[in-house]
């Protein structure tokens, strides 16, 4: 590959920053059309019940144009495993239910016309806790879940071991057995969720502006729900305020906003509340972890044995694939010789979760990395010096199958033990107490073969002018897809930046990608980009030797010009591309191409190298703990991350920022409370999300491995920094203060209590055995 | 969220407002944080609202200081307390709160009336005024009265006002005359460190002489009671005493009284045992803070 | 300026520099005014309770959380809004440039909040610095700017890069008061 590059590895600031900087930029919440009406959904009053429904005073309302209820429409079910009706008939399972919607002149008339509505409900006792809902007492909760397991309330089950287990709890000197639990915490991105639907009734084509993060999975998911044909259905997004995964699946408001215009005939949009996004999207799956691991006498892991459950919510999601990440992190985070891993996720009324930015792995994440420090604190080992002993390697195949070409884990971890050496570590009987903690982290870097297709097209184009444009199937959801584009194809061609466009907002218009997700967007996107300009480098080669009459001459191509590498002349790159198209045998400078990552599928037992490349990150975090309050304060993280290569130091900064800061946030301070079924904190007031002042002072080292797989050797970036920050904090914490906590968030409280010998509610079942010798 | 609104200019206007609306339902705007909230929220039928921020009255907008006391207007915001200097320099509990109340752009418009009247247990510029033992003026369209501020709070959200009335001034008394030292701060605990309602508040206002003797002294605790608090019995343990003779012993003695001032709530922000046992800590905190000065002294 | 037939008001403000009016019914905030009256959509509505900052428009040069304003109370007053932020040729100004170059913009729904914030950082120092109160020269630490943004929520960037953006425009203007 290409080393001595101009662009890449600059920082570029982003590509689209000039319109979000001066108001221009058009979000869902600004897109204003003709004639529009204003949607609005009536949730349930309680989780689980049935009700009887009369909209007819509603319908009478001035200025109302259709209510609608489950009665009134013709739908499929819709969600990752087609056990979620769009709108609920007769029956609610949680808190966030649409049982009717409206669409009115004014979204005052809309509200006021759900306040119309007489719902009758009769309440039911529901079931909120996956324990529960597995005893053979419980109620089936979701009547349209399918598949072939041992209990009614099961959604989803995963099995995955290798090794020999009992071999390796023989060879072990400690054993450990620890139940982790896991908070329900939300993207609580600043746009609220939101779409505009505008439905032709002459020919019968639907068109919405979606946020969605996976326009082609979605323009699909919409079609099956409202038993249309995919290609009538056009999807273009907006700016999008926000994703981190929320808007990997299709929820029930967006189909219900289609029907609405379906029935009116008029485009009709719908805008969430703050406190709507707080109830009505989807949320990281709370899970409890159960365990158990061991170390042998000379610090190296022997195995690791895992239950999960996954309090799945009333629906399924694309979270519910969410064990796919988990095992991978059990099963080939550090050399582990035998690891057995079953996930279950359980159905309970409370509200549904859904994908989050790291997709399992911080949750994974949290559960072993706190388990290593109490296994180094039982066998005596530094809490570095057991990481680097079991660090994984270049070359590894793990026992999943995974296969790391390249790899930056040792890398990580001396980088960051490195840097916090500098720091001392204050055990005084102060007030404050300070400490220091290390996690690791593995995740894709090359994307994750778990729909039919990894893949992503591009189309790139230059016109006569010199201009390029790039059709991409990749969207922009804010992490900087398009600036990394443009800056690729800059390099290549020899265009400035400025000549460079981007497309790629409309499924009528883009080629196929399978969306924003699993850090993919710059491997996947970068080298199906990479692979259009190469064959538009061929055209634009071939017809330069003609006219340039040097049939054997090879181009450089700079600052719009394509120099010949034999004589050093030139022709300007929009010349070219006028002789193609406007003399025989006329072509268009134009090409495209379909990159499919070289990953695998993995097998019925989940083994195969599903990714094309591995990201590693570690992190060092120094906290401050008041012994007063339980108040935590981070202070510094040291964050190193194999990143393959640095594309772009200034958007990979955002990157880890952003990310650390999401991280401390489920550290301390995030958790959407419910209590049979009821969210109780649904505001920013009482949801809190990190503001200026919690900000650490974030160190950053990047590892370059130059991954020949990828994009100039880059790896996917986008969800590491968040998935070990929360494991490393707390860690940081447990050291300070020689405490054990096992459950997020680590709030004041829970500290306080820890230091005052009060365990929390739901951690017990704790073990440690020590084999005698 | 609907509802009249009336925009008096003047306190002469207003008071003919309020006679007017004698029979009606009315509530007082003056920087909407906490009324246009609770309305968006809930919101009430046939309600007037009767605008106090246009009204041009310089005494109700102005901080003044006459010889033994300062004087604030019901409508001073928070910002306009935290850009005063002699606040910052004799009531430094008083400027902290302002300081650290909610956000940047709050503070512009939040006033110090609305945060007393809203009458909530974590109001932060209240319980600051509480420590400082300040007096309400209160004006109707009856006259006149005043009210000592830890008199004003009848019960969460509840105040001493009555039909026809508002909060119109605060009088804060002056610092002692021969104070040479102020330990005089404000402690807000909540779960993150900033635009945050505190689960645990505590204002104070110590006043030493030259002798480091404590003159007087103020206590006042939030959110851990229906009411903020003046913990007088945790003064009195205090006032008189040398500051060189604290003890150890005595910052407990001192917290295990201002914590019989208590009586929390368990919410869905902190349990009753976290706000009991925080308190505590701190209260104790404050004592240990003067004695780690007084070995600087020394 | 009340219509008491229909129960609006007329108010007469000054809009990013143009003086305009508008009527108004007793409940109408301001934010509702700037984006549906005069379609403006650049300031946002994050959560319409005062908690993000993502409304946040200067009033006479002080920010203020739009969506918790009635704009009964904007008359005769000064509102600035991020389209009154760019430059009269539509160029971007120094606030919005520094944000560009930092990389303080990611999915940019906080970012008209964030530089309406930290303009009015600027116009706070520059008044400090000339009200010459204290004598010697004001210093603005990190932590101040830190403060100052806490009213203005943002989950993609961390802050860091709005951060250091704010503290170079603060330089500047410290270097330029020399
Ligand atoms: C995001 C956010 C964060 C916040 N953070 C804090 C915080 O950290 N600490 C804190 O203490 N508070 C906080 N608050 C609450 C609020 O900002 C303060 O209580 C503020 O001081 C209220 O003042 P206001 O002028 O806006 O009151 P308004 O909303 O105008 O009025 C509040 C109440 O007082 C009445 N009232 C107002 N003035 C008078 C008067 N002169 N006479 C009689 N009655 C009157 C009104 O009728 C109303 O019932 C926060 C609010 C928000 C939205
Ligand atoms: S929209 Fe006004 S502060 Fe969030
Ligand atoms: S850039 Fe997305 S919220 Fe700040």
């Amino acid at each position: 590959m290409n080393t001595d590059t101009k662009i890449i590895g600059t920082p570029v600031p982003k590509h689209d920053a000039g319109i979000r900087v001066t108001g221009k930029a058009v979000y869902g919440h600004d897109i204003v059309l003709p004639g529009m009406l204003h949607g609005a959904i009536l949730r349930t009053k309680y989780p689980s019940a049935t009700f009887t429904i009369d909209v007819s005073e509603a319908k009478k309302l001035p200025g109302v144009a259709c209510v609608i209820t489950a009665d009134d429409i013709d739908t499929n079910n819709i969600s990752f495993k087609r056990d979620h009706p769009v709108i609920k008939a007769g029956e609610v399972n949680c808190i966030r239910d649409e049982i009717a919607a409206v669409a009115a002149e004014t979204k005052e008339i809309a509200l006021t016309a759900l306040s119309l509505i007489k719902v009758k409900y009769k309440k039911r006792k529901g079931v909120f806790d996956p324990f529960e809902a597995l005893k053979p007492s419980a109620p089936k909760i979701n009547k349209f879940s399918i598949g072939n397991f041992k209990n009614k309330n099961i959604a989803g089950e995963f099995h995955y071991e290798h090794g020999n287990l009992e071999k390796q709890k023989k060879r072990s000197k400690i054993i450990l057995t620890r139940r982790f639990s896991l908070p329900r915490m939300t993207h609580a991105c600043m746009a609220t969720s939101n779409i505009t639907a505008a439905y032709s009734q002459s020919d019968g084509k639907l068109l919405l502006y979606s946020s969605t993060q996976v326009p082609f999975l979605y323009q699909r998911d919409m079609a099956h729900a409202l038993k249309m044909n995919p290609s009538d259905i056009r999807i273009i997004q907006p700016v999008i305020g926000g994703g981190f995964g929320s808007k990997l699946d299709m929820y029930p408001f967006e189909p219900i906003c289609a029907l609405l215009s379906i029935k009116t005939g008029k485009p009709v949009q719908i805008l969430y509340s703050r406190e709507e996004e707080f109830i009505a999207s989807p949320t990281r799956q709370p899970m409890i972890i159960d365990l158990t691991a061991g170390i042998d006498s000379k610090g190296n892991f022997t195995f690791r044995e895992v239950n999960v459950i996954k309090d799945n919510g009333a629906y399924t999601s694309w979270g519910a694939t969410t064990p796919f990440v988990i095992m991978q992190a059990f099963s080939s985070l550090y050399k582990i010789p035998a690891c057995y891993f079953h996930a279950t996720a359980v159905y309970t009324n409370n509200v549904f979760a859904g994908s989050f930015r790291g997709y399992g792995n911080p949750q994974a994440t949290f559960a072993l990395e706190r388990m290593i420090d109490m296994l180094a604190d039982e066998i005596g080992m530094g809490k570095d010096e057991i990481r680097l002993i079991n660090a994984n390697e270049q070359g590894e195949i793990t026992g999943q199958g995974l296969h790391y070409q390249t790899c930056g884990h040792r890398q990580c971890l001396e980088s960051v033990i490195k840097s916090s050496k500098t720091k001392i570590r204050t055990t005084s009987n102060e007030r404050y107490k300070k400490g220091i903690g290390f996690a690791s982290m593995l995740h894709v870097g090359g994307g994750a073969k778990i729909y039919r297709s990894d893949g992503c097209g591009s189309i790139v184009k230059i016109d006569p002018y010199g201009f390029c444009t790039i059709i991409t199937g990749a969207n922009e959801i804010g992490q900087g897809s398009e600036t990394v584009l443009a800056m690729i194809a800059a390099e290549e061609l020899g265009i400035a930046l400025n000549k460079i466009k981007v497309i790629n907002s409309d499924t009528d218009i883009k080629p196929w990608d399978v969306g924003v997700h699993a850090s993919r967007t710059s491997f996947v996107a970068g080298n199906s980009l990479l692979g259009a300009i190469k064959k538009l480098k061929n055209k634009l080669n071939a017809k330069a030797r003609q006219l340039m009459n040097e049939p054997s001459a090879d181009f450089i191509y700079e600052s719009g010009y394509l120099f010949s590498n034999q004589t050093r002349s030139k022709i300007a790159i929009d010349k070219v591309v006028r002789e193609m198209q406007f003399t025989e045998p006329n072509e268009l400078a134009i090409a495209f191409y379909f990159y499919e990552p070289l990953s695998e599928f993995q097998d019925k037992e989940f083994k195969g190298n599903v990714s094309g490349t591995y990201a590693f990150a570690s992190q060092s975090i120094e906290v401050e703990v008041d012994t007063y309050t339980g108040n935590v304060r981070v202070l510094n993280v040291h964050v190193a991350q194999d990143v393959g290569k640095v594309l772009n130091p200034l958007l990979l900064e955002g990157q880890i920022h952003g990310g650390v800061l999401q991280g401390l946030g489920y550290a301390i301070c995030e958790e959407l409370l419910m209590n049979s079924g009821m969210i109780l904190n649904s505001n920013f007031h009482n949801y809190k999300i990190p503001t200026a002042s919690d900000i650490p002072e974030i160190h950053f080292t990047p590892i370059e491995t130059n991954d020949r797989h990828g994009p100039y050797g880059a790896k996917g970036v986008g969800e590491a920094p968040l998935i070990p920050t929360a494991a490393a904090i707390t860690n940081a914490v447990c050291n300070a203060l020689g405490i054990e906590l096992l459950e997020l968030p680590i709030t004041p409280e829970r500290v306080l209590r820890a230091i005052n010998g009060k365990q929390t509610s739901r951690t017990k079942k704790n073990l440690t055995v020590r084999n005698g010798k | 969220m609907n509802f009249e609104l009336i925009n008096p200019q003047s306190f002469k206007e207003l008071f003919l407002v309020l006679k007017k609306l004698k029979h009606r339902k009315y509530r007082y705007a003056a920087g909407c944080t906490d009324i246009l909230i609770e309305l968006k929220r809930n919101p009430e039928d046939d309600l007037t609202l009767v605008n106090l921020s246009q009204i041009n009255d310089f005494k109700f907008r102005g901080i003044s200081q006459t010889k033994n006391s300062v004087r604030l207007g019901a409508g001073v915001t928070a910002n306009d307390i935290v850009r005063n200097l002699n606040i910052k320099l004799l009531y430094p509990v008083l400027w902290e709160a302002a300081y650290n109340l909610a956000s940047t752009q709050i503070r512009q418009v939040a006033t110090i009336g609305g945060n007393i009247c809203t009458a909530s247990p974590s109001g932060d510029i209240t319980c600051a005024l509480v420590s400082l033992d300040a007096t309400c003026v209160i004006i109707g369209v009856h006259g006149k009265r005043e009210i000592r501020i830890r008199d004003f709070f009848e019960g969460p959200r509840q105040t001493a006002l009555k039909k026809g009335e508002l909060l119109y001034e605060i009088i804060i008394p002056g610092n002692k005359k021969n104070t040479v030292k102020l330990f005089s701060s404000f402690i807000k605990i909540g779960t993150r460190r900033s635009m945050e309602c505190s689960v645990v508040s505590i204002a104070y206002h110590i006043q030493i002489d030259g002798f480091n003797k404590i003159l007087t002294s103020g206590f006042a605790i939030g959110a851990v009671a229906p009411t903020i608090r003046f913990t007088a019995k945790a003064c009195d343990f205090i006032n008189r005493k040398n500051i060189n003779a604290l003890t150890e012993r005595d910052a407990e003695s001192f917290a295990l009284k201002v914590s019989e001032y208590s009586d929390p709530i368990s919410d869905i922000r902190a349990t009753r045992w976290y706000r009991e046992k925080v308190l505590f800590n701190l209260s104790k905190s404050i004592i240990e803070d003067i004695i780690k000065c007084q070995i600087e002294v020394k | 300026m009340k219509n008491s037939d229909t129960g609006s008001f007329i108010v007469n403000f000054n809009l990013n520099g143009k003086d305009v009016k508008a009527e108004i019914s007793a409940s109408t905030l301001l934010l509702d005014l700037i984006r549906n009256t005069f379609n403006m959509k650049g300031t946002k509505p994050g959560c319409n309770e005062g908690e993000c900052g993502a409304c946040t428009v200067l009033i006479n040069d002080v920010p203020v959380n739009s969506c918790l304003y009635l704009a009964a109370n904007i008359n005769g007053k000064t509102v600035t809004t991020i389209e009154g932020l760019s430059c009269n040729d539509g160029s971007l100004s120094a606030v919005q440039d520094s944000l560009v170059k930092n990389g303080a913009v990611q999915c940019g729904f906080c970012t008209s909040g964030m530089a309406l914030c930290i303009k009015a950082l600027m116009f706070e120092y520059e008044n400090l610095v000339n009200s010459k109160l204290t004598g010697k020269k004001p210093k603005l630490t990190e932590n101040d700017v830190k403060k100052w943004l806490e009213g203005n929520l943002c989950r993609c960037t961390g802050y860091v890069n709005i951060i250091k953006s704010a503290l170079e425009l603060i330089n500047n203007v410290e270097r330029k008061s020399g």
